[in-house]
């Protein structure tokens, strides 16, 4: 599909933009770059680029596009669309976004389909505070990370300028700059659950028939299960981020006697559900996000992140930029992007509870008990406060998991979009179905 | 009211069956309106409390939290889209649909399949069809936009509606009114204004209502195709799977409250319309 | 040619809108995909794997089955209802009120109803507590919520409206004097409904009929939440591959919908054509 330059904006002042952006880099383009982070742009003429940023709701938050705005001179307008949707919007249209939070999984379908350019590396300010663990697949301590699943590793790296095929090994080409990352696990209700919980095991453990739940989602699901599965000894997996044809149809069709006994009392698909379920005491275990189990928590209701001895499932979403985004636009975008990894948009949603992948940027934004709670795992030496200014843990609480280095150096698996993911979409809708 | 007559003088003793009626149509409100209580309760949830009981405390603090700056930041702007929106294709849905159903009285060639096309358009999934018309646009070159691909998805979804009840509408209309009003003279235009039209009126006005109520809570066709800014549903949608706050509640409250309002108006306007509507529409009843 | 005219409008949105899109993906529907993926050819792949699958065959059985038993209790309901406002509702404007007060729940966007569902039906929800507190039951009814139940609850919550609607717009082309006039003639109650009241009704009947039908045959969010996804509808499928991108075999499944419902239309046009009825 052939884009044009008539197509590149939304807001029909960018192809003057364009032509201004033309002559204002062809004395710039020595500069461009290697400065980033400093106006490299002419302030006139970046003033009328308005890039659209579209993604997750756990990223597209209307104040951080204010404060990029006012940081940067041009306008910066976000968009929330649910993680489903946002992948089909990716197709359905790619004209009216500019760039997007990717999620790792995502990126996995759509490099490939020309959707996205890649980001030369040399663009990117803030590549040597990134964690190796997300473009070395090593932890500080030099061990290897576990590459069961799409880890970041996997999938940020292209080939060659056009992007259209993922490379094993680093390249000077990126399919997006990691970004967001967090450690998943079991979330549980302490009170209810009636003995610690330890293992993935006891997600699928009969004591808690009818009062488990699992994410609607086979990206996730699966997963959840198969560590499940694992950990109890009936299936050992190769790759559970990349099961074969026959571990596939035996996981289902122990998932679907799992289902058929009364195991699940839901499937969750949004983080709402998720927070009523176990809020309401619907049920006392079922896969969770990191600020799920907080919100439970400011009701009063005891609840815990709980960290299992298998490990965590990771997940994680990288920056990208569509394919027709070109001249002025695309240097704009190259300065949010530094901007976005440069600090403050990580510290807001570690105040969520979600890790950015320059941790060294954020610590900048944080207060020390902030980062020390978040990051550290230490306890809380003042109240902590949500992005909003809302009580989110008392003072003296620790996060549960622990610090950075607990929490994403023990990733078991990665989210995952498998090989046969032709085969396993069919399965898992016998498995909903049945 | 002279239509009216024999009608009331059944019901000068009214029958059980009213009663009997009755019953059930109030226990068809108290089951429509039983969740939404739970919502109006949960609205004035204290500032610590969440959207499940137990109440932790009362407050009208989540219905300031509509407007403080904060997450909730997208929700007032996209409410006002999502109403302009549906203002526009409640008026399109009307103006095709009764001009649709007016055509379906005669057989022409290809109603039947204009009729299994509306019937294939309720059936397919929406995401689909948003999909389609977002690929279209793009191949188009055009850009997708709240009154352009997000309108026209919509219409393929509250059309459908609109023609099967302007069928019901148009069924309990005796076409020999227009043809008396022919017999006096009066040119097309003056039979659809004076005749057809204060006929169908209160039929009419239903569909309004429906296409108002469909598009302002549409999601699936939208999402896809509605280029930079998200309506009122998508914004909900989009909030929910990343937080959890009894503003939405609130929202819905105030939509509540605000709807009643709207109707006391509309009611008041209806009343006017008929007083001037004058005998004919009286008569048809 | 004036029908030509006045339908103008609708069919070009539809056509343009609808059709042209559906016929890419009908031709979609016969392509090869994998994950990054799809490609022109013509196979039949797609539909050999949705009639081979056993759960087609389940979430077509179990869809029909909600789909009738959701429009016997719409069309018992919306029946007397219409009825009710239409011949027992004197005054025009306090029909109208009622009308109205019927569709105000609908203008609360239907996600946050939804959500409402679960502190009002769970286990602890405000009906268990109610009924506790009533001595009816003395343990929450754990049926209530994720289960067959509710998604039919929740269904009859939403469509009955459909119903209401048409059928009330046919109840009052009656004339009442017709109905004196049966039971003057000495006709029972039953015998007025099913000889008088019911041939006039029909079209109204139809229409809410393909209404709801349509809407439970197509629906994928009331199943999916209401059930907890323990229960699938056939839609829910066509949305699982395309939340992976796998065009195709949606595109497949859902040209197997339209038609299978098409079908049934037409089969419900045999008993009352709804379009010769408006031909006077």
């Amino acid at each position: 599909m052939a884009h044009t330059k008539a197509r590149t904006g939304n807001d029909g002042i960018s192809r003057r933009g364009l032509l201004k952006g033309a002559s204002a880099l062809g004395g710039l383009a020595a500069g461009s770059g290697a400065l980033t982070g400093f106006p490299t742009i002419w302030a006139q003429n970046i003033k009328d680029v308005v890039l659209h940023h579209a993604g997750p709701p756990v990223t597209a938050i209307p104040q951080i596009a204010a404060q990029a705005t006012k940081d940067l001179g041009f306008t910066v307008q976000m968009q929330a669309t649910e993680n489903a949707d946002l992948l089909n919007r990716f197709l359905s249209q790619s004209s009216s976004i500019d760039c997007a939070d990717v999620s790792l999984t995502a990126s996995k379908y759509l490099v490939g389909r020309d959707v996205l350019q890649t980001i030369p590396l040399a663009k990117v300010a803030h590549w040597d505070k990134t964690l190796p663990l997300f473009t070395r697949n090593t932890y500080p301590d030099g061990r290897q990370a576990s590459r069961q699943g799409i880890s970041p590793y996997n999938v940020i790296y292209a080939t060659g300028p056009d992007g259209r095929k993922f490379s094993d090994h680093p390249t000077e080409f990126l399919t997006g700059v990691p970004t967001i990352a967090n450690a998943d696990t079991l979330g549980i209700r302490p009170d209810l659950a009636g003995r610690p919980i330890t293992s993935w095991a006891d997600l699928i453990s009969p004591e808690f028939k009818g009062r488990a739940a699992l994410q609607d989602q086979s990206t996730v699901g699966v997963i959840d299960v198969a560590m499940a599965v694992e950990a109890r000894g009936d299936i050992k997996y190769g790759d559970k981020g990349n099961m074969t044809r026959d571990e596939i149809d035996k996981t289902i069709k122990l998932m679907m006697d799992i289902k058929r006994s009364g195991q699940f009392r839901s499937f969750w698909t949004s983080f709402d559900q998720s927070v009523n379920l176990m809020a309401s005491g619907e049920v006392v275990i079922q896969s969770m996000w990191s600020p799920a189990v907080t919100a439970v928590r400011t009701r009063g209701v005891p609840c815990v992140f709980q960290p299992l001895k298998e490990g965590y499932r990771g997940w994680g979403y990288t920056m990208g930029v569509m394919k027709h985004v070109d001249g002025l636009k695309l240097d704009c975008f190259y300065e949010y992007l530094n901007w976005y990894t440069g600090g403050f948009e990580g510290a807001f949603i570690a105040r969520e509870g979600y890790y950015s992948a320059q941790p060294e940027n954020v610590r900048k934004f944080l207060t020390v008990a902030e980062w020390d709670y978040w990051y550290g795992g230490k306890p809380a030496a003042t109240d902590i406060l949500d992005p909003y200014g809302k009580l989110m843990e008392k003072a003296g609480r620790s996060r549960d998991g622990g610090s950075f280095d607990e929490r994403m150096g023990n990733i078991a698996v990665w989210n995952s979009v498998m090989e046969e993911d032709r085969f396993l979409t069919r399965k898992w809708n016998e498995f909903i179905s049945s | 009211m002279n239509a009216r007559a024999p009608r009331s003088r059944i019901g000068d003793r009214r029958p059980w069956t009213f009663y009997a009626l009755a019953t059930l149509f109030s226990l068809f409100l108290l089951f429509l309106y039983g969740p939404m209580a739970v919502i109006y309760l949960l609205s004035f949830q204290g500032p610590d409390g969440g959207v499940t009981f137990p109440m932790v405390g009362h407050s009208v603090f989540w219905f300031e939290d509509i407007l403080r700056p904060g997450q909730m930041a997208n929700i007032p702007v996209s409410f006002s889209r999502s109403i302009s929106l549906a203002v526009v294709v409640s008026l399109l849905t009307v103006v095709i649909s009764v001009a649709a159903g007016l055509g379906f009285r005669r057989r022409f060639p290809g109603s039947g399949a204009l009729f299994y096309l509306a019937i294939a358009s309720l059936v397919m999934r929406s995401l689909l069809v948003g999909f389609g018309i977002g690929l279209g646009f793009q191949f188009l070159g055009w850009n997708t936009g709240l009154f352009t691909s997000a309108l026209g998805a919509q219409l393929t979804w509250t059309l459908p509606f609109g023609l099967f009840a302007m069928f019901a509408v148009v069924n309990r209309f005796n076409r020999s009114w227009e043809e008396a009003a022919a017999d006096l003279g009066a040119s097309a235009w003056q039979r659809l204004v004076h005749v057809t039209l204060p006929i169908l009126l209160p039929g009419i006005l239903g569909v309004a209502v429906g296409a108002l109520t469909l598009s302002y809570d549409e999601y699936a066709r939208t999402t896809l195709t509605i280029g930079t800014k998200n309506t009122l549903p998508l914004e909900i949608y989009a909030l929910i799977s990343s937080a959890t706050s009894p503003t939405l509640f609130a929202i819905g409250t105030i939509t509540t409250a605000v709807s009643f309002a709207i109707i006391g108006v509309t009611m008041l306007a209806i009343f006017r319309m008929q007083r001037w509507r004058g005998p004919i529409g009286r008569q048809h009843g | 040619m004036t029908s030509w005219l006045q339908v103008t409008p609708l069919a070009v949105i539809l056509i343009a809108l609808f059709a042209l899109p559906m016929i890419l993906f009908l031709a979609v529907s016969f392509f090869d995909y994998d994950r990054t993926g799809i490609y022109p050819a013509f196979i039949l792949d797609n539909y050999h794997d949705l009639v081979s699958s056993p759960s087609t065959l389940r979430v077509y059985g179990s869809s029909l089955k909600f789909a009738f038993i959701v429009w016997a209790i719409t069309l018992f309901l919306g029946f007397n209802i219409a009825w009710f406002l239409i011949f027992h509702v004197r005054s025009g404007k306090v029909r109208a009120v009622l009308f109205l007060a019927c569709a105000i729940p609908f203008w609360t966007s239907g996600i946050i109803r939804t959500i409402a569902w679960i502190p009002f039906l769970g286990r602890n929800g405000a009906f268990n507590q109610l009924l506790m507190a009533l001595h009816v039951t003395t343990k929450p009814l754990e049926f209530l919520l994720f289960s067959d139940f509710a998604v039919v609850i929740t269904y009859v919550h939403l469509f009955t409206l459909l119903m209401v609607g048409p059928v009330a717009n046919s109840l009052a082309k009656i004339d009442p004097a017709l109905l004196e006039a049966a039971r003057d003639a000495g006709a029972s109650r039953w015998q007025t409904m099913v000889s008088v009241v019911f041939p006039l009704a029909k079209t109204g009947i139809a229409l809410g009929s393909i209404l709801v039908f349509t809407q439970v045959m197509g629906d994928y969010f009331v199943v999916k939440q209401m059930s907890g996804g323990q229960s699938a509808s056939i839609v829910s499928a066509l949305s699982t591959e395309i939340a992976a991108m796998q065009y195709p075999p949606a595109a497949a499944s859902a040209m197997v919908l339209v038609v299978f419902v098409a079908v049934m239309v037409a089969g419900l046009m045999r008993i009352v054509d709804v379009r010769r009825e408006l031909v006077q």
